[in-house]
């Protein structure tokens, strides 16, 4: 009879109550698996790249939604602000544009002579930078890596490799680049570095994004160097990346030790890397290089190499491996 | 089976990746709970035939693509807390209120301790004791849901 009744009961589907599937545990291990495999797949192997760029565009759609209300705030802010404060600000840079005119003037009758002198010394032309305006559109979601998103991709002629800048002074460089947008690691990331020269002696260096706190660190420099508090650091421009003398950071802190040889030196930087949205993303031309100096084969090799690898290296040279370059370059 | 309920658990998922993607930024990013996490715990608690371990993983790795890191680290930090939660579902089904707050804390601590493990073995430092504020935002986020009369499967609010 109840061996009858349960024959019954194995006829009938069991009820979606109890109809449960693979095991719990069966799933993780098969889930776990896969995800394994994609980080080994994603952090050694360059197949998931192409993949990444188009699922990232697929979700731009959700992401205009998402930033959506914080710009309908800000619009309707701009729409109700005073007046007054607008007269303020017109006023303000107004001043600001005849200050700049006045140095602008200055700056094109030296570049005049730069130019002069350089043909002259028959030396190669300074390089001309071409840069884009872009918005941020957020900040990286990371905690661990300090990146934001700007609102100029692949379709506006962005590339890897190339340095983002805003009024005050660099801010970071373009790693990763999606079709409508890319991924900017700001210069206190802790695997970005930047070579710098200070301001004051010339003296070059390399400076590390500390990570943790908004601030770079001057690393492997002596603790007799002659670098002091205030001073200011900029880009030195023989990278082939950042153009050169743009300010990056000031000089906040010095610390020696007596137990260490190194200098411990702290710097703030000087872009807003927080503060503002607009940035120019600047790129130095890599096509005209050798066109310029094929004309003088002598120096062909030595002019193309230091000048055009770096675009390429420094954005995977400088993740996989921060440290690899232990002191500063002369 | 039940293509209502099947509807609201990825509509549900949407809307969490969406505050997902709002533009948080300084200490707000700081604060911002997991909140596809919670979704996910929270079906995972209702309706496990329809919200598995899978779900989770899919989920997760959604969390990569949109925190632009290595692919598959969220997706494991999920799989594994979406199991913890499969696990003892029949036993947190009874749990009360405040036992099931627990219980979610220590989920999305499993969660970010996962995460945490796998960063730092990729090269990352740890971000000091504020890296587990979410989990506690988290749960805030959770009890503010169970009183404004969102039903978790929790025995009191049945009774």
């Amino acid at each position: 009879m109840a061996r009858g009744f349960n024959h019954k009961l194995e006829q009938q589907q069991a009820p979606a109550f109890f109809a449960r599937g693979p095991s719990a545990f069966a799933r993780l291990v098969f889930f776990s698996a896969l995800s394994l495999a994609l980080i080994a797949t994603d952090s050694r192997l360059q197949y998931l790249n192409s993949l990444r760029q188009n699922l990232v565009a697929i979700l731009h759609p959700l992401q205009v939604v998402a930033n959506a209300p914080s710009q309908l705030y800000s619009a309707t802010g701009e729409y109700f602000s005073t007046h007054h404060r607008l007269l303020n600000e017109n006023q303000q840079l107004k001043q600001q544009a005849l200050k700049n005119d006045i140095a602008l003037q200055r700056l094109s009758t030296l570049a005049l002579e730069n130019d002069h002198l350089r043909q002259l010394l028959q030396a190669n032309k300074a390089l001309v930078e071409s840069s884009v305006l872009g918005e941020i559109m957020h900040v990286g979601r990371d905690p661990f890596t300090k990146k934001v998103i700007v609102n100029r991709g692949e379709s506006h002629q962005i590339v890897a490799g190339e340095a983002v800048v805003d009024a005050t002074g660099v801010i970071g460089q373009v790693t990763r680049t999606y079709p409508l947008s890319s991924e900017v690691t700001l210069i206190t990331d802790k695997s970005l570095a930047i070579p710098i020269q200070v301001e004051r002696n010339g003296l070059r260096a390399i400076a590390f994004g500390h990570g943790r706190d908004n601030t770079l660190d001057l690393p492997y420099l002596p603790a007799n160097v002659d670098i002091r508090r205030g001073d200011t650091l900029v880009t030195s421009g023989i990278d082939g990346i950042y153009p050169a003398g743009l300010a990056v950071a000031t000089v906040s802190k010095i610390e020696i030790t007596p137990d260490s040889p190194f200098a411990r030196i702290i710097c703030v930087p000087t872009g807003g890397v927080e503060n503002h949205r607009q940035v120019l993303l600047v790129s130095i031309p890599h096509i005209d290089l050798p066109a310029s100096s094929a004309a003088t084969p002598s120096t062909h090799k030595v002019k193309i190499n230091p000048t055009k690898k770096p675009p390429q290296q420094t954005p995977e040279k400088s993740q996989s491996a921060p440290m690899s370059n232990p002191h500063a370059p002369e | 089976m039940h293509p209502s309920k099947l509807k609201s658990i990825y509509l549900s998922l949407l809307l969490a990746f969406i505050c997902l993607l709002l533009p948080w930024s300084g200490f707000s990013l700081k604060l911002r709970p997991d909140f596809l996490l919670l979704v996910i715990i929270f079906w995972l608690i209702r309706a496990p035939n329809l919200c598995n371990v899978g779900t989770a993983w899919f989920a997760g790795l959604c969390t990569d693509l949109a925190t632009g890191g290595i692919f598959g680290q969220f997706a494991l930090a999920y799989t594994i807390t979406a199991f913890f939660a499969v696990m003892y579902q029949r036993r947190l089904v009874l749990y009360n209120g405040t036992q099931q707050l627990f219980y979610v804390l220590l989920l999305l601590l499993i969660s970010q301790v996962t995460l945490l493990i796998l960063k730092v073995f990729g090269g990352a430092q740890f971000l000091g004791w504020t890296y587990f504020l979410p989990s506690i935002t988290g749960v805030l986020l959770w009890k503010i849901a169970v009183m404004f009369g969102l039903n978790t499967g929790g025995r009191v609010r049945g009774a």
